[in-house]
C-alpha cells in the first residue's frame, strides 16, 4: 500500500476531541480505498479545494436511490477513490442497535467497502462511505438478505427519522419510534423509487423540544403536543425551590405569563399556556402534561437554496397519532397529490405552497383555516374572494337580518 | 461464493429487537430524568426502574474498528445495547447501577470522551465537506475538530447559561440544520462562477440553468450556445453549478466562511429562529482555521458572560438588541449583515428606538 | 393493451426524449397514458416491470431524479449484457 505523507491532516489528530483523521487512518490500515482517501484529503487541505466530481448514475437494480455516486477528478493519482460511492442504510427508529447487528453491518462493509462510515448522516441513514460501482449489487444482496434495506435519495421520500421518544423520554406525546417505523414501511415505494418533484423529508419529535430538528429540516415536521392541563406535584415544587429561584427561572420566563408562585404554591392558568415546554423541562419531576396527547403537523421547512430558508408552518394544529395512523397517511397522500400536480422539478413543497398560496394547499388537503396556523393575520387588503366566499358572507348577513343578531 | 438472495422494499428492521429489556418494560412510561454529570444521566420509570445513559463524543466519521470497539464495550456493560443521537454521539445504556462506574472507567481508559448533556456544547452538526462532497467550499470535519478542541471544556465540564448548538455547513446548500443554530459556520463563495462554454452545450439544459438562478443573473448567450452571468446580480450561491457541472465556482483563495448566530430549533419560551449573519467572511485556513475558531470561542464567551440563565444565544440577543450584541462582542457591522434578499422587509428597523 | 406492447410504447417514448428532455416517472406515465388511452396505473406497472429488469433505469442529475434508457456500461455492470 502506498504511504502518503499527510502533515496537514496529521495535525488534526492532536487535541482532546475525537479525530476523524484517526478514524480514516484506522480504516486505511486495511483498505486501499481509505488509504487513498487520506492522500486525497491531504491534497484538498494543501490546495484549499475539493476534487469530487458531481457524481454519476449508480444504484441497485430497480431502485432509484439509496446510493450517492461519487467520483474523484484525481482518479489517476488516487485510484482508490476514483469511485467512492456512498450507500445509505435505513437506520432503525431512534438509532437503537445491538452490538450483534452493528458488527454484522461492519463485517459486510469491510468486505465490500472502505470501512468508513458516518453514524449517522444528517437525514438519519447509517451512511457507508466509499465503495466501487461493481460492489453495489453484492452489498445490497448481503444487507437486504439480513434484514437491512437502503434509505432514500434523489427526488423521493427521504428516510424518515425521529427522536428517542417513548424509548427514553418522559416528555413524548406519541410513539415517535412506532410512527416512524410504520410510515417508513407504508411508503417503501415512495422511498425507493423517485417519483416526486424533489426530495420530501418526514421527521418526528415527541414534543416542542424537537430533538430531531423537524421544524427546520423536514418537509413534514410532526411535533408532539397535548391538550390537557400541566399536572403539578407541589411537593416536588418545594424540592426545586431549594436549588432554584422559581420566580426568576420559571414564572418570569413563561412566555404567556400564565404562571404564578407565591413561595408556597405554583399555579398555572392552563387555558393560557401555549405548551412551550420551558417549565416542564426545568422542573421535570414536578410538572407533567396530561389529557389528550397528539401532535401538530407543520409543513415546508428547507435550507436556503433557492430563495431563502423556510421553517415549517403549522398546517394541522392537532392530530391524534395512534396506530395504524390512517388519518395521517391519508393526509400525506393528499399532500403528495397536490404537490405532484402543482410542483415543477426541484421545487420543495414549501416553495410550491408559497407560489400557489396556502389556501389552494389547505383546500386541496381538506384542512380549514384556523388562527393556530398563523402568527398574525395578513396586513394588506389584496385578498382573493371566490364567488362562494361572497355568497357565504351574504348568506350570513341575510341570516342576521332574520335573527336580528350580528355574527362576525 | 454465491451471494444471498436480495430482497426489496423490506424497510428497516423493527426497532423493538434492539431495545434493552429495561426500555421494553418501561416503554412510554418514563417519569423523569436527572442529569448526573455532563456525560451521564438517569431516567426513572413509573415502575421505579432506572436506566443510566453515558454519552460519548464521536467524530461522526467512524471506522468499523471504532464501531466494533463501541460494540465490545456495550457487550461488557450494557448487554450489547447502544444507541446514537441525532447529533451523532454514541450512548451506552446501563440498566445495572453496579456497571456504571466500571463502564465510565473503561471509557476513560480507552480515550472516549464523555459529556455534552445539559447546558453545554455538544457535538457539532455537520456534513461532508472535502471528505466527500463536490459542492464543498471548506472541510466540515476539520473545522469541527478544530472548534471542539478549543471549546472542549464546555463539553466536558464548564456550564453555560443554556446549551449552545453549533453547526458547520460546507456550502450554502446547508445539509444539516445550520440555519437554526446558536452559532454556525457557513462556507461561502465570493466570486462569480466561470463557464466552460465548450462542454455547456452537451451537458446542460439551458432553461434549467437559467431557472436555477435565484437572482435572475443568468441569460442565454446564443452566439456561444451557452449562457452569460450578470456579475452585478450574482451572489455566488452556486445553484447554477449544482444543476450544471461545466459551471465552476470553486476558488481556493476566495472561498471562505461566514458566521451566523442566534438560531434555535425548539419552541421553549420563544419560537424557533433562523441564525443571522454577523461575520461575513473569514479565509479558509486549513488544517485548523484559527480565526474561525477564535471568533466562535469569543462569541461563546461573550454570551456566557452576559446572558441570563436559560437564555439561548438568540433569546439573549433579542433581549439586548442586535446593536448591543455587535458592540458587546466588538464585531464590525458590515453591509453583508443588511438583508438585500428575501428577508429585507422583515429585518430593517422601523422605529427610531435603539441603543448606542 | 398487451403489456409487452405497452412496454414497447413506453420505450419508444423514452427513446424520443433521449438527449432532449429528462423525463420524470410521472411525465412518462402521463404522456403514454394520454397517447395510448390506457389508465395511468397500468402504465406505471408496466414501467416498473421494465425498471426492475433494467430495460429502463432511474437516473439522477441536475438535482432531480429521472427515468432513462440504461447505458451499456450500466447493463454490463448489472450482468445484463455480456
Ligand atoms: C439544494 C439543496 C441541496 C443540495 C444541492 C445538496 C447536495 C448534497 C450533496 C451533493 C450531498 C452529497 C454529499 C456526499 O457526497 O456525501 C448531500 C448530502 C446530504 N444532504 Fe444535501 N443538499 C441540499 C440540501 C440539503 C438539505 C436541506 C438537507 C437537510 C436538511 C440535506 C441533507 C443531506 C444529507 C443528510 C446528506 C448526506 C450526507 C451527510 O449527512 O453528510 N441536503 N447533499
Ligand atoms: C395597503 C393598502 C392600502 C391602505 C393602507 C389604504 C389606506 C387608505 C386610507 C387610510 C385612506 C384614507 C381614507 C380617508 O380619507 O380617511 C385611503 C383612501 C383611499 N384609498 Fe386606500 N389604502 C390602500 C390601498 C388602496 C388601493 C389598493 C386602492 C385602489 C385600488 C385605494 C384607493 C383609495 C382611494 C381612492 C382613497 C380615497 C378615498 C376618498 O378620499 O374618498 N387604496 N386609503
Ligand atoms: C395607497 C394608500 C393610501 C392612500 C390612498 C392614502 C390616502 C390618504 C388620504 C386621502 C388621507 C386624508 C388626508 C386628509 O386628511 O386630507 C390620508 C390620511 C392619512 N393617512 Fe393615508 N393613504 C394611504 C396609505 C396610508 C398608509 C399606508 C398609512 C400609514 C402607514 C397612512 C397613514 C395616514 C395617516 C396617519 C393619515 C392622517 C389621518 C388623520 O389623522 O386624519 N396612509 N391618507
Ligand atoms: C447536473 C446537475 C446536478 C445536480 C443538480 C446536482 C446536485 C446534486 C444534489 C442536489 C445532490 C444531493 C442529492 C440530495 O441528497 O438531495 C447531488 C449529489 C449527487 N450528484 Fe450531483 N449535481 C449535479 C450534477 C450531477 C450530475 C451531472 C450527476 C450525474 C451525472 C450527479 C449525480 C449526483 C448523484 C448521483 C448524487 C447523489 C444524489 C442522490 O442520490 O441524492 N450530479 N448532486
Ligand atoms: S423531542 Fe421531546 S419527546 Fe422527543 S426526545 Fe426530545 S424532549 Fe423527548
Ligand atoms: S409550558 Fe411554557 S407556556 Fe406553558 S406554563 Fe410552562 S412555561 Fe408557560
Ligand atoms: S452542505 Fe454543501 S458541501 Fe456540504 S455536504 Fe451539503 S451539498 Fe455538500
Ligand atoms: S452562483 Fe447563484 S446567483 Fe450566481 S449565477 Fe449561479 S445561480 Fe445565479
Amino acid at each position: 500500500m502506498k504511504k502518503y505523507n499527510t502533515p496537514l491532516i496529521d495535525d488534526l489528530e492532536k487535541g482532546p476531541w475525537p479525530s476523524f483523521v484517526t478514524e480514516m487512518k484506522k480504516a486505511a490500515k486495511r483498505s486501499e480505498m481509505s488509504n487513498d482517501a487520506l492522500g486525497h484529503l491531504e491534497k484538498c487541505y494543501s490546495t484549499k479545494m475539493g476534487y469530487w466530481k458531481h457524481g454519476g448514475i449508480v444504484g441497485v437494480l430497480g431502485y432509484g436511490g439509496g446510493v450517492i455516486g461519487r467520483y474523484s477528478e484525481l482518479g489517476n493519482e488516487f485510484p482508490g477513490v476514483a469511485h467512492f460511492h456512498t450507500v445509505r442504510l435505513n437506520q432503525p427508529s431512534g438509532f437503537f442497535y445491538t452490538s450483534k447487528a452493528l458488527k454484522e453491518i461492519c463485517d459486510i462493509w469491510d468486505k465490500y467497502g472502505s470501512g468508513l462510515t458516518n453514524v449517522h448522516g444528517s437525514t438519519g441513514d447509517l451512511v457507508l462511505l466509499g465503495t466501487k460501482t461493481e460492489a453495489l449489487e453484492p452489498i445490497f444482496a448481503e444487507y437486504s438478505s439480513r434484514g437491512w434495506d437502503l434509505g432514500g435519495s434523489g427526488s423521493a421520500l427521504r428516510t424518515p427519522s425521529c427522536c428517542v421518544g417513548p424509548g427514553r423520554c418522559e416528555w413524548t406525546n406519541y410513539d415517535t419510534l412506532d410512527l416512524t417505523y410504520n410510515l417508513t414501511q407504508e411508503f417503501q415505494d415512495e422511498l425507493h423509487r423517485p417519483t416526486f418533484s424533489y426530495k420530501f423529508k418526514i421527521k418526528s419529535s415527541g414534543c416542542a423540544c424537537d430533538c430531531v430538528a423537524a421544524i427546520a429540516r423536514a418537509d413534514l415536521s410532526i411535533i408532539g403536543t397535548w391538550k390537557g392541563d400541566i399536572k403539578i406535584d407541589q411537593a416536588e415544587v418545594k424540592n426545586y425551590a431549594k436549588t432554584m429561584d422559581i420566580n426568576a427561572e420559571i414564572v418570569n420566563m413563561c412566555p404567556t405569563q400564565c404562571m404564578s408562585y407565591d413561595g408556597k404554591e405554583l399555579k398555572i392558568n392552563n387555558k393560557e399556556c401555549s405548551r412551550c415546554m420551558h417549565c416542564i423541562t426545568r422542573m421535570t419531576k414536578a410538572l407533567r402534561p396530561s389529557g389528550e396527547r397528539g401532535a401538530t403537523l407543520c409543513m415546508g421547512s428547507k435550507a436556503p437554496i433557492v430563495v431563502g430558508s423556510l421553517l415549517s408552518w403549522v398546517i394541522v394544529p392537532f392530530i391524534k397519532l395512534e396506530a395504524p395512523y390512517t388519518e395521517l397517511k391519508d393526509l400525506i397522500r393528499k399532500i403528495w397529490d397536490w404537490w405532484d400536480e402543482n410542483g415543477k422539478p426541484r421545487e420543495r413543497i414549501g416553495e410550491v405552497i408559497e407560489i400557489k398560496g396556502m389556501r389552494s394547499f389547505l383546500e386541496a388537503i381538506g384542512v380549514p383555516p384556523q388562527p393556530q396556523q398563523i402568527k398574525e393575520p395578513r396586513k394588506d387588503p389584496f385578498m382573493f374572494y371566490t364567488e362562494e366566499d361572497v355568497a357565504s358572507y351574504k348568506a350570513k348577513e341575510a341570516e342576521e337580518k332574520k335573527t336580528g343578531k350580528y355574527k362576525f | 461464493m454465491a451471494l444471498p438472495q436480495r430482497k426489496t422494499d423490506i424497510g428497516p428492521p423493527h426497532y423493538k429487537q434492539f431495545l434493552p429489556a429495561v426500555i421494553q418494560k418501561n416503554y412510554g412510561k418514563w417519569k423523569y430524568h436527572e442529569v448526573l454529570t455532563p456525560g451521564t444521566m438517569v431516567h426513572v420509570g413509573e415502575s421505579g426502574d432506572k436506566l443510566w445513559t453515558v454519552r460519548v463524543a464521536s467524530p461522526r466519521i467512524l471506522s468499523t474498528d471504532t464501531i466494533r470497539e463501541q460494540c465490545d464495550i456495550a457487550e461488557k456493560y450494557c448487554d450489547g445495547h447502544l444507541r446514537y443521537t441525532t447529533r451523532n454521539n454514541v450512548e451506552f445504556l446501563v440498566a445495572d447501577e453496579k456497571k456504571l462506574e466500571p463502564l465510565k472507567t473503561e471509557l476513560k481508559a480507552k480515550g472516549f470522551k464523555m459529556g455534552g448533556i445539559g447546558p453545554h456544547i455538544t457535538n457539532v452538526v455537520h456534513t461532508q465537506g472535502w471528505v466527500h462532497c463536490h459542492s464543498a467550499c471548506t472541510d466540515a470535519s476539520g473545522l469541527v475538530k478544530a472548534m471542539m478542541d478549543e471549546l472542549y471544556e464546555y463539553f466536558e465540564t464548564k456550564s453555560l447559561p443554556n446549551k449552545v448548538r453549533l453547526a458547520v455547513a460546507c456550502c450554502v446548500n446547508m445539509c444539516g440544520a445550520v440555519h437554526c443554530s446558536d452559532i454556525a459556520v457557513v462556507a461561502v463563495h465570493t466570486k462569480v462562477p466561470n463557464i466552460n462554454h465548450e462542454t455547456f452545450k452537451n451537458m446542460c439544459e439551458l432553461p434549467t440553468v437559467i431557472g436555477s438562478c435565484p437572482t435572475r443573473a443568468i441569460s442565454p448567450d446564443p452566439a456561444k450556445k451557452s449562457i452569460k452571468i450578470n456579475a452585478d446580480k450574482c451572489m455566488y450561491c452556486g445553484n447554477c453549478f449544482t444543476v450544471c457541472p461545466p459551471i465552476s465556482i470553486k476558488d481556493p483563495e476566495r472561498d471562505g466562511v461566514a458566521i451566523v448566530v442566534g438560531g434555535k430549533i425548539n419552541s421553549l419560551r420563544t419560537s424557533p429562529k433562523f441564525s443571522k449573519l454577523v461575520i461575513p467572511y473569514i479565509s479558509n485556513e486549513p488544517p485548523r482555521w484559527p480565526k474561525v475558531v477564535a471568533a466562535i470561542k469569543h462569541i461563546v464567551e461573550v454570551y456566557a458572560k452576559n446572558a441570563k440563565k436559560h437564555e439561548r444565544v438568540g433569546e439573549w440577543i433579542e433581549r439586548i438588541g442586535w446593536e448591543r450584541f455587535f458592540s458587546l462582542a466588538n464585531i464590525d457591522f458590515t453591509f453583508q449583515s443588511i438583508d438585500d434578499f428575501t428577508f429585507m422587509r422583515d429585518t430593517l428597523r422601523t422605529s427610531a428606538t435603539f441603543k448606542w | 393493451m398487451e403489456i409487452t406492447e405497452l412496454q414497447n410504447k413506453i420505450y419508444a417514448f423514452c427513446e424520443a426524449a433521449k438527449g432532449k428532455k429528462k423525463l420524470k416517472e410521472k411525465d412518462i406515465i402521463k404522456g403514454v397514458a394520454e397517447a395510448e388511452s390506457v389508465p395511468g396505473d397500468e402504465v406505471k406497472k408496466a414501467l416498473r416491470a421494465m425498471i426492475d429488469v433494467g430495460k429502463l433505469m432511474y437516473s439522477y442529475g441536475g438535482g432531480a431524479s429521472s427515468v432513462e434508457i440504461p447505458s451499456e456500461e450500466y447493463l454490463r455492470e448489472k450482468g445484463l449484457l455480456k
